[in-house]
């Protein structure tokens, strides 16, 4: 059988009637030619041939713009899509400062130890072909001690991660004089990654690290490349603390790509229930297959990949040693991934199921065609997952098949949403107290702060004193000196309060218990629990012991016909009212709030009919999350029931919760939203918002200011929203609950806050 | 001189200035701190030199002063014993000015940690002399590693764990403050840790110099302060003024040295004295170290000494590696005759490696392959019955030994046709 190409196939699915009506909207993007440019006369000779050696004879406009700016030393960011050729816009002005003067040096930093290391192959294949002696190293937790040394004295460019920068190099600087000394370049990759906690975390991280080098007296200059977002020079100026030229004109072509809306058909039609996204993405999968066609299908959760992946492996099942399907995501070791990247761009993989993990810049290559099993989330990141599909001559497909919940089923229904709209903004907050102070420490370890010092743009003598108080910094006539035993980097982690990770070991023969793979703790009291079904690479193992307090979990491989599913209990207490303003209606608080997670039942789901065939408890400990939360109770509106209410303030909840990042500028999951319709601490209605950040980053702060301008901006919003019965783009969509949104809209109507009394601090 | 020689010493006078983007203020002399004079009266004297001030505290000691079971004028007859040995080894010194050196630390690494006490004992010219500095604030840091004298060229140290630990906890504080301090010169080091766990390899569980001290040192402390407090009570000293506990620190570093002088005495005597010997696996560690530092005379030498001297059954593991000896000597007859002779009480891993080099020596050699495929099988029963060795280590030593099985078999069968060949 002849297989069909991409255009074909299309060409067939537009005559095909079942197609035809579950293809929502088709919207072509044009294919776009290359813009552009010479090399820049200066380029070094051994550069210009190593380039020309891959094929290259001219630059994409926007890379030639980067070597401009880049020389004249000034900081820049470049909006890169995926295949633009982005690496390109560090790499050239670097080596070519290096084959200048050799004792230039570089630091390039990736979000993850991975793309570094890959990064790594890339640069050092274009240094060979360059025939210079140029070296690059990765400097992370897998670099040997031997050749630790050698990379601190000789390496001419550094690539690591913030991690590492933050607890491996910064509190070592001493033994890092050469680089910092000449230290010309820093190169920020993935920049849109750096947003909410991690992103405040790493503008720290930034800081020390433009103090050491003003310590050593260099003073370079900053290079980041990001995918596209509605703020990327903004974002970059804050998490630098330095002023930043934009490039935004990518010079790269594009092939024509197709993007499909897809709706599985109704198969209940009372019911208006619609065949399983999974399902249906499971036969897309395979046609595409079929056809030879290599696809990327991104899936939301981890056990969704799984899914996909025993589904799909049965067309290969007959095929011996056959690894053209492959699934890829977070928790499986290195090695592996290394492998499924390298089979991805050698094609012996032809597809690949990913959860949004390959929406960075690993490198696979181009892919024709790509699955997205229900809405990512954000508009960004759609873009991302879209791009992984679209060779530069080959026509692409893009496939976004909706689940059935209200948000993907309004997305279908708009694809103006997705389309006609910029993508979000990624905000940072570093002047966020609890984030400054762990970092001032961290800053204070590596060197002494002068009494007459700033950091950043911080001022922070009074700071120092609270240290100095805490007894950790003593005082001397000029300076502040670090006087304790404890080492600050290695007690706060970048990512996340939960640092530590469940091991999982594979137990299935005794003699030879491996691991094969890690989870983080939150997750795992979902998905690692006793008795859980637990797929790594569709292979189905059980969960036969979960130590909590040694962080393993002991797993056997079994064969069954079902996966389970975990149910997390959330419950919230009011620690402390710090602060409250009194209005008619009720009063807004601000203070601190703990919230406690705990799993507590399992159910098991058949494959295929999804039929719950059985449950059983989870004993687990709760894990416990201190965090600071601003909360409106107010009085119950006359004539409205429990239920009534529940409805309307569950809609109100999920309204607020997505005007909040519009109104203090934060990431969306960086705060929660819940509704109360009695709470525990005042027994009357409560919204609460709090930070999803142990201590808080000031976020509820924020919007305990801001609660009268909130709510007004909400009700307009939710009120001229041109849906019947409330969708995901006001009040979160509905099932089908008729006039809810009328009693969203008069609950909004009544918590128009009105003042009353005064202003008072408890 | 050389051509290349020649070159390197005008490399050493291309001098670069690091660019400096601001601190090129002239040294400001810190405050003393306000506690000064408690710190005197505690008997701690105050220094001053051009960089601030620091505290100090001298300790005489006559040559015969005791320490656990040796006097400290023993140290002579180490050098002594050093100087007649022909070879280079680790622990080995010339005549340089040797000191017994050692620091207490605020912490464990990075840049926020500070060297607080820097103790060295030296001999001088009569006597033994102990110089502890004290840190007086963090301020007066470079005073402080000025007056150590580290800086001076043409001296040896000696240490424990200084090689990983304390060397490089200087050179982090040197450059923070290189600015002032004239260059730190890399002295000629020696490590006794290191000598320790080659000299105690299987004879010691834990390498703690306390440990080391009262099992082979004859020493035992009394009134010690636990060497993990010692960061907090410098803090406590500092922010309170008050040096009572931190005299302790200063009694604690005392013995550390005076305890790594003996221990060098005692280890120095172990390699090079032939008559003083402990048990037999020390002699045999230190055979091994000889041989592995290629000074094979002595090993050799080591190893000879521990099978006359000692029970097969003791000397299994000397027998094992004289058999390597004789073996790079050529001499194949007494090196199959020592790797039989250790083969009974060996350890399983050594043991499959006699088996190994016996096979190697029947079949290369004594052209024996009869008794090559005998040394071989053996190995193999081993291996399979082996419960120490992972599964892929044994399928690794089954593949090379089935190998060599297999090619001696060939062998055999060749040889027989040509013997039967030749009775035609």
């Amino acid at each position: 059988m002849k297989k069909k190409a991409i255009g074909e196939l299309l060409n067939e699915w537009k005559q095909d009637a079942d197609m035809r009506e579950r293809i929502v909207h088709w919207h072509t993007i044009e294919a776009k030619g290359a813009s552009l440019a010479d090399f820049p006369n200066k380029l070094h000779p051994s550069i210009q041939a190593a380039l020309k050696e891959r094929g290259i004879h001219q630059l994409y406009s926007h890379q030639r713009q980067a070597f401009d700016i880049a020389m004249e030393g000034q900081s820049f960011t470049a909006i890169t899509p995926t295949a633009s050729g982005k690496s390109l816009c560090y790499h050239l002005p670097v080596l070519q400062s290096i084959l200048e003067d050799s004792s230039t040096r570089a630091l390039y930093l990736f979000p993850t130890k991975a793309l570094a290391q890959d990064q790594k192959s890339d640069l050092n294949e274009l240094i060979e072909q360059m025939n210079q002696d140029i070296l690059s190293y990765t400097y992370d937790g897998d670099t040997s001690p031997s050749i630790r040394t050698k990379v601190r004295k000789a390496g001419h460019i550094v690539l690591t991660n913030p991690d590492m920068l933050h607890s491996g190099i910064l509190p070592h600087h001493t033994k890092w004089v050469s680089l910092f000394e000449n230290l010309k370049y820093i190169v920020i990759d993935e920049l849109h990654t750096y947003k909410g906690v991690f992103g405040s975390h790493v503008a720290h991280v930034l800081r020390r690290l433009k103090r050491i080098c003003q310590y050593y007296g260099s003073n370079p200059v900053f290079i980041c490349t990001s995918a596209t977002i509605a703020n990327p020079k903004e974002l970059a100026e804050l998490l630098t603390n330095e002023s930043h030229k934009l490039i935004d004109q990518n010079g790269a072509p594009s092939g024509k790509k197709n993007f499909i809306f897809y709706n599985p058909p109704i198969v209940h039609p009372t019911f208006g229930v619609r065949r399983s996204a999974i399902l249906e993405v499971r036969d897309l999968a395979k046609r595409l297959h079929n056809e030879g066609i290599q696809t990327i299908i991104f899936a939301k959760s981890r056990v969704r990949v799984e899914m996909l992946v025993t589904y799909l492996k049965e067309l290969t099942k007959r095929k011996i040693q056959n690894e053209s399907i492959r699934g890829y995501r977070g928790g499986y070791l290195p090695s592996e991934r290394r492998q499924i990247e390298k089979g991805l761009r050698e094609g012996t993989i032809q597809t690949v199921v990913s959860t949004n993990a390959l929406e960075l810049g690993v490198d696979i290559g181009q892919l024709q065609a790509c699955i997205m099993t229900g809405y990512p989330g954000n508009i960004a990141s759609a873009w991302q997952q879209a791009g992984r599909a679209g060779r530069r001559q080959d026509e692409a497909l893009i496939l976004y098949v909706a689940q059935s919940t209200a948000l993907d089923q309004y997305i279908v229904n708009h694809p103006s949403f997705l389309l006609g709209q910029s993508p979000e903004q990624a905000r940072i907050h570093p002047d966020n107290l609890v984030i400054l102070m762990d970092h001032l420490k961290c800053a204070s370890f590596e060197l002494p702060f002068k009494t007459t010092d700033q950091y950043g743009e911080f001022e922070i003598q009074e700071l120092l004193a609270y240290l100095e108080a805490e007894g950790i910094l003593v005082r001397t006539s000029d300076k502040w000196h670090w006087m304790s035993e404890r080492f600050p980097a290695h007690e706060i982690s970048l990512r996340s309060a939960s640092q530590e990770n469940v091991i999982i070991i594979d137990q299935t023969i005794p003699a030879a218990t491996k691991v094969i793979g890690e989870m983080d703790r939150y997750s795992s009291m979902t998905l690692l629990h006793e008795e859980a079904i637990y797929l790594h690479q569709g292979i189905q193992f059980q969960v036969e012991k979960l130590d909590w307090e040694e962080k393993k979990a002991f797993v056997r491989e079994v064969d069954v016909d079902y996966f389970t599913d975990a149910n997390l209990a959330v419950e919230l207490k009011v620690m402390s009212e710090d602060q409250e303003k009194v209005f008619e209606q009720g009063a807004v608080f601000f203070g601190d709030v703990s919230i406690l997670a705990m799993a507590t039942i399992f159910k098991k789901i058949r494959f295929d009919s999804h039929d719950n065939i059985g449950s059983g408890p989870i004993q687990l400990p709760p894990e416990e999350l201190h965090t600071s939360s601003s909360w409106l109770s107010f009085n119950r509106p006359e004539g409205w029931t429990d239920s009534m209410l529940t409805d309307a303030m569950t809609g109100t909840g999920t309204s607020i919760a997505s005007f909040i990042p519009l109104f203090v500028q934060c990431d969306r999951r960086d705060i929660h939203v819940v509704p109360q319709v009695k709470s525990i601490h005042a027994e009357l209605p409560t919204f609460f918002v709090y930070d999803s950040y142990p201590g808080g980053i000031g976020i509820s702060e924020r919007v305990f200011e801001v609660w009268p301008d909130l709510l007004a901006h909400v009700e307009q919003h939710v009120a001229s929203c041109p849906c019947d019965q409330g969708c995901p783009a006001c009040i979160g969509a509905q099932d089908a609950t008729v006039g809810l949104k009328d009693e969203v809209i008069k609950l909004l109507a009544y918590l128009q806050l009105k003042p009353k009394g005064e202003f008072h601090v408890i | 001189m050389s051509f290349e020689k020649n070159l390197l010493q005008m490399k050493k006078l291309i001098k670069k200035k690091p660019v400096k983007g601001q601190s090129l203020a002239p040294f400001v002399i810190p405050e003393r701190p306000g506690y000064s004079s408690t710190w005197e009266k505690a008997g701690l004297s105050l220094i001053e030199n051009e960089f601030g001030v620091v505290f100090e505290k001298k300790t005489r000691y006559e040559p015969d002063y005791r320490h656990g079971s040796f006097q400290l004028e023993d140290v002579f007859q180490a050098f002594i014993l050093w100087n007649s040995f022909q070879g280079v080894h680790p622990v080995s010194t010339d005549d340089q000015q040797v000191v017994f050196f050692d620091t207490e630390t605020t912490g464990l690494k990075g840049t926020g940690t500070y060297i607080f006490l820097i103790g060295q004992l030296k001999w001088n010219g009569d006597h033994f002399e102990m110089i502890q500095h004290v840190l007086a604030d963090p301020s007066h840091e470079t005073a402080f590693l000025y007056a150590s004298g580290l800086w001076k060229p043409d001296h040896t140290i000696i240490t424990y764990n200084g090689k990983s630990f304390d060397w490089p906890q200087l050179q982090t504080r040197w450059t923070l403050n290189r600015e002032h301090l004239p260059k730190l010169l890399d002295p000629a080091h020696i490590d006794l840790l290191h000598a320790s766990r080659r000299v105690w390899k299987n004879e010691l569980d834990h390498f703690k110099l306390t440990k080391i001290e009262e099992d082979k040192l004859g020493f035992k402390r009394v009134g010690d302060i636990p060497g993990h407090l010692a960061p907090i009570i410098y803090f406590d000293a500092v922010k309170s003024g008050n040096p009572s506990t931190l005299l302790k620190v200063l009694s604690h570093n005392e013995w550390d040295i005076l305890s790594l002088l003996t221990l060098f005495i005692h280890t120095t005597k172990l390699i090079l004295q032939e008559e003083y010997s402990e048990t037999v696996g020390t002699s045999t560690n230190i055979g091994k170290w000889f041989a592995d530092l290629k000074a094979f005379e002595k090993s050799q030498k080591a190893f000879e000494q521990i099978t006359k001297q000692y029970e097969a059954k003791e000397a299994a593991k000397a027998f094992y590696y004289l058999g390597f000896e004789y073996k790079r000597l050529k001499q194949a007859n007494n090196a199959y005759k020592a790797f039989e002779q250790s083969l009974m009480y060996l350890p399983e891993g050594l043991r499959i490696k006699s088996y190994e080099e016996l096979a190697k020596i029947a079949e290369h050699t004594k052209k024996d392959f009869n008794t090559a495929i005998e040394k071989v099988e053996n190995a193999l029963n081993l291996i399979e019955h082996s419960k120490i060795l992972t599964p892929l280590k044994k399928i690794r030593l089954r593949a090379s030994f089935e190998k060599r099985l297999i090619r001696n078999k060939k062998k055999q069968t060749i040889s027989r046709g040509s013997a039967d060949f030749d009775r035609k």
